[in-house]
């Protein structure tokens, strides 16, 4: 450990990697190559606060030069004048599930080419527009602290998305299909998520407009991942928690939801925003944000730990080069024993909103907004007309109540979250769920 | 721009890439920054960076290749992956990189005398909050001061060798009061063009003003977006249909309706990339071609889309000098500088309204149809020429390419937001969904 007075903790953490893409439309290569990076961040809490330097094409130095290195950052740390202190916790790195295919040995135009088959297979009537996207990530990393703790891993994350457009008389409509990973190489045999992407433009071009106002909504397992993202797993991040701007701050132990509801950011789970340890070197742990319906744990990092307690530590997250912030990582509400036949008749006249285009949240308000890809007007518990553009907002606090029953089968969808300028690799899931008396924006009119 | 200081590994670069590949162009930047966050009213904690990269494009008997990396040492492993990543790419029409121009050598968005300083975050930080003061009843959450500065260097085959220096600075602030939340903003390329006091201000008025909403039946209203939320709704529907690659590839719901009327006569959007003053301005785009001012619509009708190199040439037509990129790391791609909404300027509150400071979840909006329902943020009624009572929440929904034809006025105070530099404005008949 160095000694350097007035630095309390210091730590470094570089990424390098490489990353690859393969952009085709219309069954041409647009671009496809290969791109280096490393970067690092250093971190010095000072006496009162953080100072950080943010490095691109990272050479590690030792000895006097990395003396010199911590003390332009603790120069930075004096201009901070907030009381900062770290929680005690866990040090330990899980192991990266293997890959079931390495990205690496499979050429840029054996990806190329099943990319283009992919995109070929939306090729169909009323299609007027394909594309897909390839992208992979090598990443490197490597951290270590005034602590004495190290540790280095690699990750590769992997996946493509395809993108169709379907128009006819001036109706234009689209369907989008992603799947990323980290268990590999994922481009073989998947034909399938480009029909399914072109059906669901095509589809779409005969769906109604919804009409909006408050009903009940049955959500599919994507979309209510989604909700389980932006209506609770925003709210419970502990660095919102800290500034004040969270209406779940002060709430622990309060019933928010029906007893049936348990909501978990889960980092250790080996899905798209698994982490093997956290970006301050914390071990990663299951976090049940709500248990049975009641505000249970906050997600922390050391210092919000600290700060307000009440939580799990381990959900500190960045992109290469830049500083932590707390994050989600695989976020879900948990199975509940309801058929699926059950939430449909007890939904009885309603709404089924499916897929997601997104989602935002405003914490400190306890305000949210997500889009549905499509939906079905349920009418006597029957799936009737397709709509499309439809939209859910509502507010925290009360919303939750609303799900009342939870079906037999968890589904991950991955993606990305953006907070802080700063987007990474999530997941979302749930089972099929039952929402009454949801806020639905349509612009459909009678 | 700025002159051109001869780099010894560019000359190399050309020497050794044009005996590979027909052309070649080198985009590198090299940059520093500073910012401050705060925690409530403390600074929590304080950062620099310096970031350097280059992205070195090939082009080859029309197939294009690409690659980057911040390391400029290794401009020669680059150099190499480029070129393999051109076998693969799919031969294109392609007539040339720019030949070389005389520009001005002004930079139009650099503050030369800009402190790229902790202490100079930490002030503009102390301001917002004086600024904040002003209504107590709201505390500060969250915010944050940035200042950086950088140098693009440019080069291509054909012998352009531009350089060019940007600056900025950027503000925010974050205030609650109860559960009623302000959020405000500011940026530009010079300490002076920024108001931190006024942002801290706005941004309690907001939280501390926005509280005690009541419910608003469901029903049409006429609605005043201010420049965050026309924005927003602009950016993520409108703005992408004027893509000239979104046009060639069908994803545009404006492709083929040149000279036909696509918005309220009273509207005219363009790209000024010379505007003084403002943050993206720039003599030449990302692929070296000159800037000009290009009018997508005026007065109601549309009258070009914008185009870069390569969609240009696919499509037959000229780069209108459109290319951006998202970082050193990113290809060029097509955009804007500075998109202006200009027209006549009108009162806006004279008459009853729903004022709308700012939207959740514009994102999510259907980007091909342009339908889209998103949820109010800060919300009011206008009564009596001035903001009322507040309203709770609501959506807003309809479809961004018919409000178009529905904007009946223009607020007289534009404000940059990003890429956009525009005013709010009143538009009729929106449907909002009450709670």
């Amino acid at each position: 450990m160095t000694e350097t007075p007035g630095i309390r903790y210091y730590d470094l953490r570089q990424v390098s990697g490489q990353s690859t893409h393969v952009d085709v439309d219309m069954g041409v290569i647009e671009s496809a190559g290969t791109t280096f990076y490393n970067k690092a961040v250093i971190r010095v809490l000072g006496p009162r606060g953080w100072g950080i330097l943010q490095i691109d094409n990272y050479t590690p130095v030792s000895g006097k030069k990395f003396e010199e290195m911590l003390a332009s950052a603790e120069k930075l740390a004096l201009v901070a004048d907030d009381a900062v202190n770290l929680g005690d916790v866990p040090r330990t790195i899980q192991a990266v599930p293997p890959v079931r295919e390495d990205c690496r040995n499979v050429s840029i135009e054996e990806k190329a080419e099943l990319l283009l088959a992919i995109e070929k297979a939306a090729d169909r009537p009323l299609v007027t527009s394909r594309r897909a996207n390839y992208l992979e990530r090598i990443e490197n990393v490597r951290f270590m602290d005034s602590s004495g703790s190290e540790y280095s891993y690699e990750c590769c994350r992997s996946g493509f998305s395809v993108m169709v457009v379907a128009s006819r008389n001036g109706t234009v409509q689209m369907g989008y299909e992603p799947d990323h990973t980290i268990h590999g190489f994922n481009l073989r045999h998947r034909e399938d998520m480009g029909r399914k992407a072109a059906e669901m433009a095509v589809s779409l071009l005969d769906a109604g407009l919804a009409k909006g106002g408050k009903m009940h909504a049955v959500l599919d397992p994507e979309l209510a991942g989604v909700f389980a993202h932006e209506a609770v797993g925003h709210a419970s991040e502990g660095d919102l928690i800290e500034e004040g701007n969270s209406v779940l701050k002060g709430r622990t132990g309060e019933k928010i939801g029906d007893a049936s509801l348990t909501i978990v950011d889960d980092p250790s789970l080996h899905e798209f925003g698994f982490e093997p340890v956290d970006a301050e070197g914390i071990a990663v742990a299951r976090t049940e944000i709500i248990r049975a319906g009641k505000v249970n744990s906050f997600l922390h990092n050391r210092q919000t730990l600290a700060a307000i307690g009440n939580g799990v530590a381990g959900h500190a997250r960045a992109m290469p080069g830049k500083p932590p912030l707390v994050r989600m990582s695989n976020t879900f509400i948990e199975a509940g024993d309801a058929t699926d036949e059950e939430i449909f008749a007890e939904c009885k006249n309603g709404i089924f909103l499916a897929g997601s285009r997104g989602g935002q949240v405003d914490p400190g308000r306890g305000v949210f907004q997500f889009n549905a890809e499509y939906g079905y007007l349920i009418e006597n518990g029957e799936r009737t007309r397709m709509v499309r553009d439809v939209s859910l907002s509502g507010e925290i606090l009360k919303t939750l109540h609303g799900i009342v029953l939870c079906g037999k089968k968890r589904v991950m969808h991955s993606g990305y979250c953006g907070k802080g300028g700063q987007s990474v690799p999530v997941s979302d899931g749930a089972p099929l769920v039952l929402l009454r008396d949801a806020v639905v924006g349509g612009s459909g009119v009678d | 721009m700025r002159w051109w200081v001869a780099v010894a590994w560019i000359e190399e670069l050309f020497k050794q890439g044009e005996k590979r590949v027909d052309e070649l162009e080198v985009y590198c930047f090299s940059g520093t920054s500073v910012s401050a966050d705060l925690k409530q009213r403390r600074v929590s904690l304080c950062s620099s960076s310096i970031e350097t990269g280059l992205c070195i494009r090939t082009i080859d008997k029309g197939k294009i290749g690409s690659s980057s990396t911040n390391d400029p040492q290794q401009w020669q492993a680059c150099l190499d992956a480029a070129i393999a990543g051109g076998h693969l790419a799919t031969p294109q029409e392609w007539r040339g990189l720019p030949d070389p121009v005389t520009l001005p050598v002004e930079d139009l968005a650099y503050d030369l005398s800009l402190a790229i300083e902790p202490a100079m975050a930490h002030d503009l930080l102390r301001e917002m909050l004086n600024g904040a003061a002003a209504h107590p009843e709201a505390s500060v959450t969250a915010g944050g001061a940035g200042i950086a500065a950088g140098e693009i260097t440019f080069a291509n085959s054909h012998g352009i060798r531009y350089a060019s220096r940007q600056s900025e600075v950027s503000i925010s602030l974050e205030a609650i009061s109860g559960q009623s939340t302000g959020y405000e903003f500011d940026h530009a390329f010079s300490r002076a063009l920024v108001n931190p006091e006024r942002v801290g201000e706005r941004a309690a008025f907001l939280a501390s003003r926005s509280a005690g909403g009541k419910d608003v039946p469901s029903g049409e209203y006429d609605v005043i977006l201010s420049p965050m939320a026309y924005a927003d709704l602009l950016g993520n529907i409108f703005v992408p249909a004027l893509n000239g690659r979104n046009v060639l590839q069908g994803r545009s719901k404006l492709a083929g309706r040149i000279g036909e009327t696509v918005t309220a006569p009273l509207l005219s959007l363009y790209d000024d990339p010379h505007r003084k003053g403002a943050g993206g301005s720039t003599w030449f785009d990302a692929e070296g071609t000159p800037t000009r001012r290009l009018d997508f619509v005026r007065d109601g009708i549309l009258t070009a889309f914008a185009y870069d190199l390569k969609t240009a040439y696919r499509a037959g037509k000229g780069s209108t000098g459109s290319a951006i990129r998202g970082g050193f790391a990113g290809l060029p791609a097509i955009g804007h500088h500075n998109f202006v909404v200009d027209g006549k300027r009108d009162e806006l509150f004279d008459e009853p309204a729903i004022y709308v400071h700012s939207v959740v979840g514009a994102h999510t909006a259907n980007p091909m149809s342009g339908d889209f329902s998103v949820e109010m943020s800060n919300p009011f009624r206008v009564k009596d020429g001035a903001l009322a009572e507040p309203i709770r929440g609501a959506m807003i929904s309809g479809n961004v390419f018919d409000l178009q034809h529905q904007v009946v006025a223009l607020g007289k105070e534009s404000r940059p937001v990003g890429s956009y530099i525009l005013p709010p404005v009143k538009i009729n008949k929106v449907r909002v969904i009450g709670k």
